[in-house]
């Protein structure tokens, strides 16, 4: 039966679409008019402009050609009233058949047109909520490899982190983390095809991060991207729409008269920014002692993988290199910046785009290779796309997207996961301060360790993870007029994609003798299909109606296969064939269909107060057919407060008040109805079936997000200043959680409907122009936002109070009850009544056996500022942004306070740091000054840990500096850092060639950019590392192990037009 | 036009939607959601042998703490430097893998498993809640897999709950109730079953004797007098086989790519001071030839200490461990013996100890392939051997802790109940020169199941390494 009603359902909808029928009326012809409407500066055709004749209810459209046609009742002359988005309206009086009729573009923000959920086009005065727009000139000329990275600090409530190294992902969060579980990435929408952004076999840590899926568009083909921010602005968008939307259009012939060719060359230089701040007073080895025969415990101390060793005075000691012999033994200082590279990236781009009165094109190539700052990983990817529309009738018109990209990356840093041997900070926090690693590049056989490492370099060249990935992302769509002022838009696109991964370890890699191979597919596909009508009415002088429905058919799979051969039979050759032992593999498909149907209306009353209503039901396969469906609605308006009480004036220009509620659904993921057993490897011929640990839930409803949004909205001062506030408070709740449970249960985790988060926050944009004269101008824009969360419940019997989102190092990343999203719960210092840290009487702080909130992850606020600097041709500008609050805990200060290879390890160590003298009294350290008793050594690394016994009196215990800095390892409380910094992100010299220049050489246009991205440090508070890394795309943020150096970036641009 | 268009559309339509429904379109394809009861034993079996001989439960915590093996490189545990992340797979791998397939054999209808299944499975888990209270002390046990936030139950309330529920093993386990496939271990044979059940019993007995000894006698008596006997040979030794790569020793499978372990210098030490024949089946020579005898590795040392020892100067374990095809001994029939000796010296049955002790000893020669008569008895005569019967805990415990070589998680159980041999921790050990006494909690219980842990250590005292269990009573 339901399956029957499901299909009925769709039926109507297509019988809707079948029997709508336009009906027209013949008046009695007076006169007919050809007329033409075009923009006034461009000349272009301006396509769906209303025309009305003065005094009457007839009125037309321009069609696709800019071009409208009248058979009335009226005699010339008569006057027509012609008005389109974005345009003043203008009056024009008729006395003969034909008309040219030019609009002047208004730009402030009565007129400002924006595009809304699925890809709509509506003034921006007749919004509820807040939308954000980035031009192709904010993204492609960052020249960003993952170009999400180019909206850091440009968009209000945009919190984009960056990824590791030069060749990672990109996380992007829109106001907070409304899912506690679940994904909190938006939705990305290319051209009205939602695409996929997953960032598929990531694995957190000092391994590998691959790329999200959406770094695979092209900056240069963008034309604009607007950020629709919450539920508020994409409940159209429905079950996705909960983390926002991010809106691509890509460019498009429309805008080329006649042939035009676009040009772009580009280049990046990019080095290692933020890399640890070393010691070069010891090397390595443990209690001052070391010595090299096998770098594996058969010399003194050469297992050692620390730098507790002697002073590099140049004493002589046998090395790695050495053969035996004692050789100078001399710090390096710049040892493991040395191993980095310069990294470059060549970008070049031609684009042919043209249209005429039927049809537009765009076609693009780009070419991206870069090459990384670790050495031998090299990404190389090239982008073919189409854009073409043409009209094969009066009324109907069709179009091809679609955008190939392939993406081949023999080598990506950081080698396969986890694999020690491999990491490549790993290796350089756990080091030997005096190794010369021109060394161990000119020699990848030997190693200063051989208990842990291979050489760095063999693992650059010989332990790879390839990648190789084919994309398609396009659509076919069509446009019909049906009737005046209704209209019917179908598309049907797609993405699909293979991801191939290659993980290879060579023979004889420290930890893996025989080497290993793995292969790693993956294919995914999403593909949507939707209709939508939408009507557009005068109803009469005061009111007018914007209406849509649709229907959109949405279905996704992706698949993986995953074989590896553990051990190589033969060295160097790289198949699964050449296994010593069964291979082991694993394959999954998981695949969901979602059926939905929507419509909006807006009605506007005068030209000043809006109301906008939006519904919309999906019915999802994910969720059981009790739940399946689920409802949604959305209402928001709008009041222009200077045009409806007249308050313009020479200060104020304009003034806007805005507001509305809003609720969308959100499904599941596939197959989390009923629980599974798994097979493992069968076991000498009987199999092996396992419970998956996991209780499933054949109950699930879908999750809610109810979204609150007022704003205001206003400009001063003949558009010198604009102003915009925003406030949001969103409650999401009945979210799908796989609640961790105690294993003694019977399951490590339970899939629940529970837990509420609450989000609030305020967005503040200001644009000011406080110079402007014909030659110069000073533009600032600067925006700040705040969000603040708070998990208010997990289960509704209140039992469970925390969840854990990840952990790294000891550290858990936790949605506790009570507290702000994303708490850092790890180990803390015992401390007494008064706050002081307790030591044992071994003169070691002791750890607090109960865990603690150590902080959070989610900082206070952002904001950014934007200057630029104007003159005739010549622009220059610079962006600052600043994360404030929020913490990290870090594992390269961990680890490297640890092993002693940071300088931050030096105060204590010897006399000259304040070290203070004492000799062994049998196994206790004691203090003398001068000489100690029966000649005993006298050591100068005396510390003592700053604490009080369990007594209370303070501590006396001496310990080495090595006992010391090692001491807290274990005591997470240590290692958290306050994350806030202000970061010199952007700055931009371009110069456009004027049309005059440029026509001498034969040209259209020509423009040269020079860009340095990420420049410096203006405030930061965590030291040796760049607070704003991420271990991947997921929620456990917060957490830092021994990630690669972020990267800095200079680029020079040149684009050319033909 | 429309018309047309309406073609379009519905060609358009009919791309997308094929006949699935949406029902059909959320069936799991990856994994089945029926489970079949002997591929449920096959995993348990081995997945159990996993966690009683592998890294985390064995040879990187009790194997060190006993002084078994030594670590010679990342020596924290060896130096009980580590957190309550340390101890959590035998917590989650016991309940939510282990209890939670054999709970599906015990609770499946008669038509998917027979009842010589159910009393395996009731006998395995009773396995695993021993090794689990063992470890922790009190844990979730008659709640465990019933609520989300189970209660803590006493370890007196487990051991006696556990008598029990091996009684009931024992009554559901018959030769005539049906084959049982899958079983890796005894081939569906249900009479070592029987004996297993019973040996468990005894086990148990021993374990409550210094705190409910009158409970501890009759469990005692039930277990010896029980129709199916105990395990009475070594062929009876309940012991999991490996096969090779990658279903090979997990200590195999760790040498093979890492070396950081050596035998312990204390057991070393102590086999040559009794010119213990055992000594080469459990040692290796190090691999410097000159050195030329078995050196062991100092338990507790700090990283550098232990790594100046020399990888190559001294023992890695002996071979006998280190085969893809090693066994993962669980219950010795030496064990028996030596638990036969005790019961019989403690009075809770007839018999004579020091025979059950020599007895016990040879059965664990023979075990490791040592059957040479004069060299036993040699061996059996010295005086550091001799049972000593005004000391039955110093002589059994000492012999056991020999014996039990290789099974940490008993030999850390058996060491701290009898407290011989005297173990003495390591230079740089971080417990004010204690020997660890149990394993933390998992950290997560404190706030997956807050209310219950909190109860639990009230009346246990606090979870830390050093605390006592109730059953170690000195």
């Amino acid at each position: 039966m339901k399956k029957k009603l499901e299909r009925y359902t769709w039926l109507c909808i297509l019988l809707i679409s079948i029997g709508v029928n336009a009906q027209e009326t013949k008046p009695l012809i007076q006169s007919k008019l050809e007329g033409i409407v075009i923009d006034a500066v461009t000349k272009e055709p301006v396509i769906g402009a209303s025309i009305n004749i003065k005094g009457t209810t007839h009125g037309v459209q321009t069609d696709f050609d800019g071009k409208f046609y009248f058979q009335t009742g009226q005699k010339f002359p008569y006057t027509l009233l012609v008005s389109f988005l974005g345009y003043k309206k203008a009056e024009v009086v008729v006395d003969k058949n034909a008309v040219v009729i030019e609009l002047t573009e208004e730009k402030n923000q009565l007129s400002e047109v924006v595009v809304t959920a699925l890809g709509i086009s509506k003034e921006k005065k007749s919004l509820g909520y807040t939308t954000q727009a980035l031009k192709n000139k904010d993204l492609a000329e960052t020249k960003e490899t993952n170009f999400l990275n180019s909206l850091s600090g440009k968009l209000a409530g945009v919190r984009i982190t960056n990824s590791q190294g030069d060749m990672g992902s990109s996380r992007i969060i829109i106001r907070g983390e409304t899912s506690i579980a679940g994904n909190n990435q938006p939705l990305f929408v290319v051209d009205g095809v939602p695409v996929d952004n997953s960032q598929l076999g990531s694995v957190g840590g000092a391994t590998r991060d691959f790329k999200n899926a959406i770094a695979d568009l092209n900056p240069n083909d963008i034309e604009t991207l607007t950020v629709l921010k919450g539920p508020n602005a994409a409940a159209l968008y429905g079950s996705r729409a909960a983390h926002g939307v991010v809106l691509i259009t890509t460019k498009s012939g429309k805008s080329q008269k006649g042939l035009g060719i676009t040009l772009n060359s580009g280049i990046t230089i990019s080095q290692v920014a933020t890399l640890p701040s070393f010691q070069n007073s010891y090397g390595q080895g443990s209690n001052g002692r070391f010595s090299f025969v096998d770098g594996k415990g058969g010399g003194i101390n050469d297992g050692v993988d620390e730098s507790w060793g002697p002073r590099m005075d140049g004493r002589l000691i046998p090395q790695f290199f050495s053969n035996g012999e004692a050789v100078p033994f001399v710090a390096h200082p710049n040892n493991v910046k040395d191993f980095f590279n310069a990294g470059v990236t060549y970008d070049n781009s031609i684009s042919v785009a043209r249209s005429d009165e039927k049809s537009d094109f765009r076609l693009g190539v780009n070419n991206q290779k870069q090459l990384g700052t670790v050495p031998n990983s090299e990404v190389n990817k090239t982008n073919f796309t189409i854009n073409t529309n043409y009209q094969i009738s009066k009324n109907i018109k069709v179009g091809v997207t679609g955008n190939y990209i392939t993406t081949n990356a023999p080598a990506l840093p950081g080698g396969p996961s986890g694999n020690r041997a491999a990491g490549v900070m790993l290796q350089f926090l756990w080091f030997g301060r005096q190794v010369d690693i021109n060394q161990l590049q000119s020699n990848r056989d030997v190693n200063w360790n051989n208990s842990y490492y291979s050489n760095p370099y063999w693992n650059a060249y010989y332990n790879t993870t390839s990648q190789q990935r084919n994309r398609i992302i396009g659509d076919v769509h069509l446009d019909a007029k049906l009737a005046e002022g209704l209209n019917f838009r179908f598309r049907t696109g797609v993405d699909y994609y293979n991801d191939r991964r290659k993980y290879t370890i060579k023979y004889g890699t420290n930890g893996t003798p025989f080497g290993s191979y793995a292969e790693d597919a993956y294919t995914v596909n999403e593909q949507n299909t939707e209709g939508i009508f939408t009507y557009t009415k005068k109803l009469t002088d005061d009111f007018s109606l914007d209406a849509l429905a649709g229907f959109n058919i949405r279905n996704h799979s992706d698949a993986n296969n995953y074989q590896k051969a553990p051990r190589l039979a033969v060295p160097d050759l790289y198949t699964l064939t050449n296994s010593r032992d069964p291979l082991t593999s694993s394959n999954t498909l998981s695949r969901l269909r979602v059926y939905s149907a929507y419509a909006s209306a807006q009605l506007g009353y005068k030209n000043y107060a809006y109301l906008n209503l939006t519904a919309r039901n999906d019915w999802s396969s994910t969720l059981p057919s009790s739940n399946r469906s689920y409802f949604y609605p959305s209402v928001n308006g709008s009041l222009i407060l200077s045009e409806a009480l007249n308050l313009k004036s020479n200060t104020l220009d304009f003034l806007k008040i805005r507001g509305g509620w809003s609720e969308v659904g959100n499904d599941a993921d596939p197959y989390q109805l009923s629980t599974i057993y798994n097979f493992q490897t069968a076991f000498d011929g009987n199999p092996i079936q396992t419970s998956s640990q996991k209780k499933l839930n054949e109950n699930l409803k879908p999750e809610t997000t109810r979204s609150t949004e007022v704003g205001l909205e206003a400009t001063f001062w003949k558009n010198r200043l604009h102003f915009d506030v925003a406030y949001y408070n969103t409650n999401s709740f009945d979210q799908i959680l796989e609640i961790k449970t105690t294993a003694s249960s019977g399951y490590n985790s339970q899939l629940i409907n529970a837990g509420k988060i609450n989000n609030n926050g305020i967005e503040i944009q200001l644009d000011g122009s406080p110079i402007q004269t014909e030659n110069f101008k000073w533009n600032i824009g600067a925006n700040y936002s705040r969000n603040r969360s708070k998990v208010e419940i997990l289960d509704y019997a209140k039992q469970i109070q925390n969840y854990t989102i990840g952990s790294s190092g000891g550290v858990d990343v936790l949605a506790s009850v009570g507290q702000a999203y994303g708490a850092l719960y790890g180990t803390a210092y015992l401390r007494d009544a008064s706050g002081n840290i307790v030591v044992g009487a071994n003169g070691l702080p002791k750890a607090d056996p109960t865990k603690r909130v150590l902080g959070h992850y989610t900082p206070d606020y952002l904001a950014g500022v934007t200057n630029t600097l104007t003159y005739k041709n010549l622009e220059l500008s610079f962006l600052v942004d600043a994360s404030v609050g929020g913490e990290i805990f870090s594992g390269t200060n961990r680890t490297g306070t640890y092993t002693g290879v940071l300088a931050n390890t030096l105060p204590g160590r010897g006399a000259e740091n304040g070290g203070l003298n004492y000799y062994l009294n049998g196994t206790t350290k004691t203090l003398v000054n001068g000489t100690a008793p029966a000649g005993a050594t006298v050591y100068d690394d005396g510390m003592i840990f700053n604490g009080v016994y369990e007594n209370g009196s303070p501590n006396t215990t001496v310990l080495s500096a090595q006992e010391y800095y090692k001491a807290s390892y274990n005591i997470s409380e240590a290692y958290i850092y306050s994350s806030t910094f202000v970061k010199m992100r952007e700055i931009k010299l371009s110069y456009n060639f004027t049309k005059t220049f440029a026509r001498k050489l034969g040209l259209e246009g020509a423009s040269i950019t020079a860009v340095g991205r990420n420049l410096f440090f203006i405030y930061k508070d965590a030291p040796n590392i760049d607070p704003e890394t991420a271990f991947n795309t997921g929620n456990a943020q917060g957490l830092e192990s021994l990630a690669l150096p972020t990267t800095r970036n200079f680029s020079l641009n040149v684009n050319l037009k033909f | 036009m429309l018309k047309k268009l309406s073609y379009i559309i519905l060609f358009g339509l009919t791309l997308t939607s094929c006949s699935d429904t949406l029902d059909d379109i959320n069936k799991n394809p990856n994994a089945t959601e029926t489970p079949l009861a002997p591929y449920l034993l096959t995993g348990t079996l081995k997945q159990g042998a996993d966690l009683y001989w592998g890294s985390e439960n064995n040879f990187n915590s009790s194997l060190l703490f006993v002084q078994h093996w030594a670590k010679i490189q990342y020596t924290e545990p060896d130096r009980y430097d580590v957190s309550n992340t340390s101890f959590t797979s035998l917590w989650n791998t016991g309940y939510a893998t282990l209890i939670t397939d054999l709970n599906t054999i015990i609770n499946f209808p008669d038509a998917q498993a027979n009842s010589n299944y159910k009393g395996i499975a009731l006998t395995l888990r009773s396995w695993t809640f021993l090794l689990l209270t063992d470890a922790y002390g009190s844990i979730p046990y008659k709640e465990a897999g019933l609520k989300v936030t189970p209660a803590y139950n006493t370890q007196k309330e487990v051991y006696t709950g556990l008598l029990e529920d091996l009684a009931k093993a024992q009554s559901l386990l018959a030769s005539t109730n049906g084959t049982v496939t899958g079983d890796l271990v005894y081939k569906g044979d249900v009479a070592k079953w029987k004996k297993l059940v019973n040996s468990l019993r005894l086990r148990i007995a021993l374990r409550i004797s210094d705190k409910e000894p009158a409970l501890a006698k009759q469990a005692a008596i039930d277990a010896t007098s029980d129709a199916g006997g105990l395990l009475s040979s070594n062929a009876d030794t309940f012991k999991f086989t490996y096969i090779s790569s990658p279903q090979q020793n997990p200590a195999s499978a760790w040498f093979e790519t890492r070396d950081d372990f050596r035998i312990s210098k204390t057991i070393v030490d102590k086999l040559t001071e009794l010119s213990d024949p055992r000594l080469p089946v459990y040692a290796q020579l190090p691999s410097d030839a000159t050195v030329g005898k078995y050196v062991g590795g100092g338990n507790g040392l700090s990283n550098s200490d232990a790594n100046s020892q020399g990888f190559a100067k001294t023992s890695k374990p002996g071979t006998y461990f280190l085969t893809s095809t090693s066994p993962a001994v669980i219950y010795s029939y030496s064990e028996v013996l030596f638990n036969l000796a005790e019961a019989a010296a403690r009075g809770f049955i007839s018999g004579d100890a020091e025979t059950l002790y020599k007895n016990a000893i040879t059965a664990s020669f023979n075990q490791f392939g040592i059957t040479d008569a004069t060299a036993i008895s040699n061996y059996l005569n010295q005086a550091g051997v001799k049972y000593d019967a005004s000391n039955y805990a110093k002589s059994i415990g000492t012999q056991k802790w020999i014996a039990f070589y290789g099974q940490g998680l008993d030999a850390f159980t058996e060491w701290r109940r009898l407290d011989y041999p005297v173990l003495t921790a390591g230079p740089a050990t971080v417990l004010d020169g204690k020997i660890p006494s149990r394993f933390f909690y998992p950290g997560t219980e404190q706030s997956l199941n807050g209310v219950s842990y909190q109860a639990a250590i009230a009346a246990q005292g606090k979870d830390l390494l050093t605390t006592k269990l109730w059953f170690d009573a000195k």
